[in-house]
């Protein structure tokens, strides 16, 4: 379980990112978060595994704190939740594999790391997942030569290398075409339905939030506006998270 | 103006310190502008002591107060003209200073010619063939003793000379006939001393040459030269006079010029590639401190940061040059010295942009693999290492070439490399030499140039 608690993130230049958030999230659940541009989407899923400093509150997973961790306890912690973004954030130059295999160095030593020296499981693994993800064809192939969707499917074989428990999801098919989005999201699914892995994603659209969100929370301006099921969200909520003239955007 | 101020003050305050009046009124910028001119004004006067200026200058000053006083009433007063009459002033100095005569340039022309055309054209000085040298030679007593020497015996069916007589005052005529020689080639005349030191002739300033006819003979007027110190002259002295005719044969061959040009550019290269290695192993690791990004995650590795930033500012803005100076200083004449003035430069320079390749990476792949759980250590190695190589590469590959071109300046300071021989070349006015050097500097810059080139055409 996870519990976040009057979470505060104010950047040094003074943007009020986020505004006392607080909600649970139960473990196997299918986390949708949704609202504008700069509403704080980015900055909640990077507060819980630190990337972003949260300014005040807490963030209790399973009981044990994350904002108070240790540097080594922070990363026992975050290799076992796993994030993919919505520019992929793949090392465009290395190979899949070495893309994949990089999702298990929190689990190497540094000086195994060094000489690039993964075991013969973590190679095994890395081609599991890239099985799992159907593009164990393009294992030796540059990252940057693959299509936006084969890319955002490394980025999951990599976070799956880290058997994660939670995986952060920002935006993740914000940069692709409808259909590719769907093929995304569904592997995403699969891994909430059948490895129990809770999933926390923050997405543009209602349609897909509907379609595969378990339960939905809002943010606007900083501030946790909504928090309920899919089917809860009408016009009217709508209207509260997107501002009074915008325009429904929809996609199948 | 708000305040009121008080016009006579402003007046005098410029009065009392240029500019001080302007100040007091608010404009600062003007206040320095007109203390500036006043300085600058000043400083040429002392240093040029001409009168004309002196009259410059208190006009300035006495503007500048009048300006103040004129501005503290609300007027203004036209302060263009002035300013652009002290500019002009400063460049009729710097003119006269640098001593600019552009007549000088077309006078010159005549001058540069045959430098220019043995640069341009140095093949002569790079190739040749062994020499032929037919030679002949006969006794000659200078002044005439009671007994003349009886001429030499010529060698039979060889070439053979004959003068017309055997002894001769300093000064006086004598004629050289020679038979057997290679036909409708030319000659020269040698004169040898008791003591066997030899010259080549010299008839009014002249060397002294000729050219044997079709059967290979030939017949020459010379007078017998001043050869020996005064205090001999009077005593007669047994002289040799000799003549040669050669000319080149069998293939071309290098020249000495050349093989040691080419030694030297070899030199060269490798000085570059020693310093442009040391360079890199160096600058590697320090430029992952001298990368901001890296850099600023605490308030130490920001200052190891500055500091980094710092040693490569100043090192780099010291010239080769002058580090090639200390190296000689410092480990003697040669190659080596070059070597370590250009790696000092070269950790600089590419320290610098190496530096500012990691600062302008994808930072995505660093977020995403921080948040897998890796270390600093290894998300340096996975996530910033990969995307540096390639830039790291062209840039060494870049260095490379431009430490070539530096070796060649580095040298004429003693640094080793071709540069040294090149300058003692001109130095010398051997300007063919000097030709060969400069066209082998100019093949192997521009193979460099254009190979470095076409990587980083790749790599980018
Ligand atoms: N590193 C940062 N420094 C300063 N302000 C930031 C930074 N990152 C995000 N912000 C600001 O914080 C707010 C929330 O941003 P973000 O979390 O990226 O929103 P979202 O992901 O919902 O678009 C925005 O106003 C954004 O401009
Ligand atoms: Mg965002």
């Amino acid at each position: 379980m996870l519990k976040i608690e009057h979470l505060i993130k104010v950047y040094e230049d003074g943007t009020r990112a986020l505004d006392d958030v607080s909600f649970t999230v139960q473990d196997g659940e299918f986390l949708v978060i949704i609202g504008l541009s700069g509403s704080g989407k980015s900055t909640l899923l990077r507060c819980i595994n630190r990337l972003v400093e949260p300014t005040s509150g807490r963030i209790l997973w399973d009981g044990t704190d994350i904002t108070a961790a240790s540097l080594d306890e922070l990363r026992r912690i975050r290799r076992q939740i796993g994030m993919i973004f919505q520019q992929f954030n793949l090392v465009k130059r290395s190979s899949v594999l070495t893309n994949v295999l990089s999702g298990r160095l929190g689990y190497v030593s540094s000086w195994r790391s060094l000489i690039g020296q993964f075991s013969r499981e973590d190679m095994q693994r890395a081609r599991r997942n890239l099985e799992r993800v159907g593009i164990a064809d393009k294992a030796n192939n540059r990252a940057d030569a693959l299509s936006g969707g084969q890319q955002q499917r490394v980025g999951i074989a990599r976070a799956l290398m880290q058997e994660p428990r939670l995986m952060l999801a920002d935006e993740p098919v914000a940069s692709l075409d409808p259909s590719t989005s769907h093929s995304v999201l569904q592997y995403l699914e699969a891994l909430n339905k059948q490895d129990g892995v809770t999933i926390m994603c923050s997405l543009h659209f209602l349609s897909l939030a509907r379609a595969y969100g378990t339960r939905i929370i809002a943010l606007k301006d900083g501030k946790l506006v909504f928090e309920g099921l899919p089917a809860e969200i009408d016009e009217d909520r709508f209207k509260q998270i997107y501002g009074e003239d915008a325009v429904r955007v929809e996609i199948l | 103006m708000n305040r009121k101020k008080n016009p006579l003050l402003a007046g005098l305050l410029s009065l009392f310190v240029p500019g001080l009046g302007q100040a007091y009124l608010g404009d600062r910028r003007l206040g320095t502008t007109f203390l500036t001119a006043v300085v600058v004004i000043g400083g040429l006067l002392v240093w040029k002591n001409a009168r004309l200026l002196l009259f410059v200058l208190l006009a300035f000053w006495l503007l500048g107060a009048w300006d103040a006083y004129r501005r503290a009433q609300g007027g203004k007063t036209r302060l263009a003209i002035p300013f652009l009459l002290a500019a002009f002033l400063v460049y009729a100095v710097a003119w006269q200073t640098t001593e600019i005569a552009p007549m000088k340039l077309v006078k010159g022309v005549g001058d540069i010619k045959p430098l220019v055309t043995d640069i341009l054209w140095p093949i002569p000085a790079a190739f040749t063939r062994s020499e032929v040298v037919e030679t002949a030679r006969d006794v000659m007593q200078v002044p005439c003793s009671d007994t003349p020497p009886s001429a030499e015996p010529q060698p039979e069916g060889k070439p053979q000379i004959h003068v017309s007589s055997n002894c001769a005052a300093i000064g006086e005529r004598i004629t050289l006939t020679g038979t057997g020689f290679r036909p409708n080639w030319p000659g020269e005349v040698w004169w040898e001393n008791p003591i066997g030191q030899q010259f080549f002739v010299r008839q009014g300033g002249q060397y002294l040459r000729f050219r044997t006819d079709a059967q290979g003979s030939f017949q020459i007027e010379t007078q017998i030269p001043l050869a020996v110190p005064e205090d001999m002259r009077n005593r007669p002295q047994i002289h040799h006079i000799e003549v040669r005719v050669h000319w080149p044969e069998g293939p071309w061959r290098a020249s000495q010029t050349l093989e040691l040009t080419i030694a030297k550019i070899l030199e060269t290269i490798f000085l570059a590639l020693m310093a442009t290695t040391f360079g890199i192993i160096v600058a590697f690791p320090i430029s992952f401190l001298a990368a901001r990004n890296l850099m600023s995650f605490s308030p130490v590795s920001l200052s190891i940061y500055y500091t980094t930033r710092a040693i490569l500012n100043i090192t780099r803005s010291i010239e080769p040059l002058i580090w090639a100076i200390i190296f000689v200083v410092w480990v003697g004449l040669g190659p080596f010295a070059g070597t370590m003035a250009l790696a000092v430069h070269t950790i600089a320079a590419l320290g610098k942009v190496f530096s500012e390749s990691i600062e302008g990476i994808d930072t995505g792949p660093i977020e995403a693999i921080t948040a897998t759980g890796a270390n600093r250590l290894q998300t340096i190695i996975y996530a910033v290492v990969p995307q540096i190589i390639p830039p790291y590469i062209a840039w060494s590959v870049y260095r490379w070439d431009i430490n070539v071109r530096m070796s060649t300046i580095i040298g004429m300071v003693g640094g080793g490399g071709i540069g040294f021989l090149l300058i003692q070349w001109i130095r010398l006015l051997r300007y063919e030499d000097a030709g060969v050097a400069v066209w082998a500097i100019a093949i192997v810059v521009s193979i460099l140039d254009y190979s470095s080139s076409k990587i980083r055409e790749r790599l980018v």
